[in-house]
């Protein structure tokens, strides 16, 4: 019972930690040089006054690439809505399962081979 | 694991899915080079995908855990979704070459759309018939926006999509009360669990979600209440879209609406019947009324269109598969969307000829039209009496099936109504006619027609007069066609 | 918690993505309120299945995700498209299509 509750609190405590340090590590090695941007909360954008001139041009609409890029993300990020089932059952299923797997993500790559293809993938 | 039978039945779909990805892989590969073979091969992939379907004519059966029935109801429509695919390819060819360089990109997109119908009309489980309805309805999406530069394009695209989503919403929830109500996807199990429970809180979920389920396919089949994207996406798609969408998704959205109904739900048969009848009455006659004002072709077609859908439903809603009657009411059905599929074709096919050569879609630039192209003048007679059901055509064939079966079972009202409507609609049907044959147009310049355009517009003509004049065959293809699984004749 | 919470919530929420359809002219909120439908269905879903104590209406709702996330993208590509074309995406302006 109780090594059952030792999980868990080892998880929280590691849950803690992984933040953690790369929050002191950052504070310990980055030059500190507070203005009045940097000290403000965080809140949908930041205002640019102590920025140089040309840093405050960035209130530009997003390039249309940006969009592009988001929708191929959903459309390979819902694959493995497919993925992790298979994976977990894996065993259970044999050699067929692995064929239409193979199947499905063909597809998906034909998809990326065409998005790859039309230029979607350069940024520039 | 499939084995070889099932795959063997699933073969015209499996064509459909390697060709369309065929035809992606090899517009990317080869762009300039292989535009005018694209719609060949597309034409190939569905030539085969048509004698594939015909392999597994006479069986019926049900294949993946009950949820893709084979049976020669599915069959039927396979072949007009096959053959809707070859004239619609064939008709879009000069009308994209001027309009989008991305032609590889339209016919793969147009396969998969072919392919969704197939699979629409052999669904038989609440989430197969989900899953293909929404795989039809974005491919259509994209078909219709597909000219991006176009304004009008875009708004029909937009107009369409969010009618789409909003009605897929509420068939999605009427599916999901009728999986929570009767425990299962599977039709048979519906059936069985709604013949076994019969008490009030059961009937009143189960007719709400038959309600909701009858809102989702009455979208893809424009029936009034959920018509009102019709008009305006069949007016800014590009014509060959408008017209596949006229006839592919309304054909395969009865097929569906005929499965669920017969098949999963004839414990509710006299409310569906009920409801039905008052929409058929309303879509009928709110189709041929607007339409009497319209100025635009394509909306008129639309209009009329609409009004089909009415006329259909008259066979939907007085089916009887009892008895060994000519008029079972289904086979009306399939009589009528054989005939209005080639007629409403033709028509589309004549409009994009014109379209082509003047871009003109307006009633008023259709005057002089007869000495300009006295073909198109005189196929466009020929249709258009077959779409107002005047014989000798295939229309009045399709009309005589479908009042029969009503008069059958006694809906005599409905019937005339019916009847009123055909005779109203003549008079818009020759609006067109009265300006291209009566009435002097200021152009003169004779139009020229680009060969695939001529045969499918021969295709569809004489298969339009071959229904009137020799019907037999016809027949004997809808009695075939009504073996449906799970129904027993 | 009984199957009827999940299902009068779902009610609620699919309701409350009707409204928003039908009040909302930006396509973009529209469409917002469109998933909202969708997943008030697979709560649904996902109720009916543990009181049915079956699977497959959890596999539906996989399948709702994937093909609300193919609805994404179509919709969005149609917004676009039309932004592109006339720098406006309210569904009240666009209207050359008389309805």
């Amino acid at each position: 019972m109780l090594d059952r509750y030792g999980v868990v609190a080892l998880f929280a405590f590691m849950a803690v930690l992984f933040p953690a340090i790369p929050l002191v590590f950052s504070w310990i090695i980055r030059p500190k040089k507070p203005n009045k941007s940097k000290t403000t909360t965080y809140e949908c954008g930041l205002e640019f006054e102590d920025f140089p001139e040309e840093a405050q041009q960035v209130w530009v609409q997003f390039r249309v690439q940006y969009f592009l890029y988001a929708i191929i993300f959903v459309v390979f990020d819902i694959e493995a809505v497919f993925l992790y089932p298979w994976a977990v059952a894996y065993n259970a299923l044999g050699l067929y399962a692995l064929v239409e797997m193979v199947l499905f993500l063909g597809i998906l790559i034909l998809a990326l081979a065409y998005a790859w293809r039309k230029g979607l993938l350069e940024w520039a | 694991m499939p084995d070889a039978t099932t795959l063997y039945l699933i073969l015209p779909e499996i064509t459909l899915a390697v060709f369309g990805m065929v035809i992606l892989a090899v517009d990317l590969i080869w762009r300039e080079r292989s535009r005018a073979a694209l719609a060949w091969l597309t034409v190939l992939g569905f030539v085969i995908a048509l004698a594939t379907a015909l392999l597994g004519w006479g069986w019926n059966m049900a294949l993946f855990a009950q949820m893709y029935v084979v049976d020669t109801f599915a069959i039927f429509f396979k072949l007009l979704a096959a053959i809707a695919g070859i004239l619609v390819t064939l008709v879009s060819l000069d009308y994209l070459r001027d309009r989008t360089p991305y032609r590889g990109e339209f016919l793969a997109l147009f396969t998969f759309a072919v392919l969704a119908m197939m699979m629409m009309a052999s669904s038989a489980s609440l989430l197969m018939i989900y899953l293909s309805i929404e795989f039809l309805s974005y491919m259509s999406y994209l078909l219709t926006g597909f000219l991006r530069e176009d304004k009008k394009s875009n708004e029909a695209a937009i107009k369409y999509f969010l009618y789409g989503a909003i009605t897929s919403a509420l068939m999605l929830y009427g599916l999901s009360l009728l999986y929570g109500i009767s425990g299962s996807l599977n039709f048979a199990d519906i059936t069985a669990t709604f013949a076994a429970r019969n008490d009030v809180p059961t009937r009143i979920v189960a007719l709400v979600s038959t309600a909701l389920v009858i809102a989702g396919l009455g979208f893809k089949i424009s029936l009034v209440p959920f018509h009102q994207w019709a008009p305006d996406t069949y007016e800014g798609a590009p014509t060959p879209v408008t017209a596949f969408l006229s006839v592919g998704p309304k054909a395969v959205g009865f097929a569906v609406l005929l499965r669920v109904l017969l098949t999963a739900l004839p414990a509710f048969k006299n409310e569906w019947i009920a409801l039905l009848t008052v929409i058929s009455v309303l879509t009928m006659t709110l189709g041929n009324l607007v339409a009497l004002r319209q100025k635009n072709v394509k909306r008129l077609l639309a209009y009329s269109s609409i009004a089909q859908a009415g006329y259909i439903l008259i066979g939907l809603v007085s089916v009887n598969l009892n008895g060994a009657s000519p008029f079972s009411g289904l086979n009306g059905v399939l009589i009528y969307l054989f005939a209005y599929l080639f007629t409403n074709l033709g028509a589309f096919t004549c409009v994009i000829a014109i379209e082509n050569a003047t871009g003109a879609v307006e009633i008023d630039d259709y005057k002089g039209l007869v000495k300009r192209a006295p073909f198109i003048a005189a196929l466009f007679v020929i249709f258009f009496l077959s779409l107002a059901g005047i014989p000798p055509t295939a229309g009045f064939i399709g009309k005589f099936f479908v009042f029969g079966a009503a008069l059958r079972e006694g809906f005599l009202v409905l019937a005339a109504i019916g009847v009123i409507n055909s005779v109203i609609s003549v008079f818009y049907y020759f609006s067109v006619v009265r300006a291209a044959f009566f009435e002097a147009g200021k152009d003169t310049a004779p139009i020229r027609l680009a060969p695939p355009i001529t045969f499918s517009l021969v295709v569809s003509a004489a298969l339009v007069l071959v229904m009137a004049v020799y019907p037999e065959p016809f027949f004997n293809l809808a009695a075939w066609s009504m073996g449906m699984f799970g129904v027993a004749k | 918690m009984t199957v009827h919470h999940f299902i009068i919530l779902s009610a609620i929420l699919f309701s409350i993505g009707a409204v928003g359809v039908l009040l909302r002219r930006n396509p973009l909120i529209m469409f917002m309120s469109i998933e909202l439908m969708l997943n008030a269905v697979n709560l649904a879903f996902v109720g009916f299945s543990r009181f049915l104590q079956l699977v497959d209406g959890q596999v539906f709702v996989f399948l709702i995700l994937t093909v609300a996330a193919a609805e994404v993208a179509v919709g969005l590509a149609i917004i676009v498209a039309i932004f592109r074309a006339r720098d406006s995406v309210d569904v009240d302006e666009v209207s050359d299509l008389k309805g």
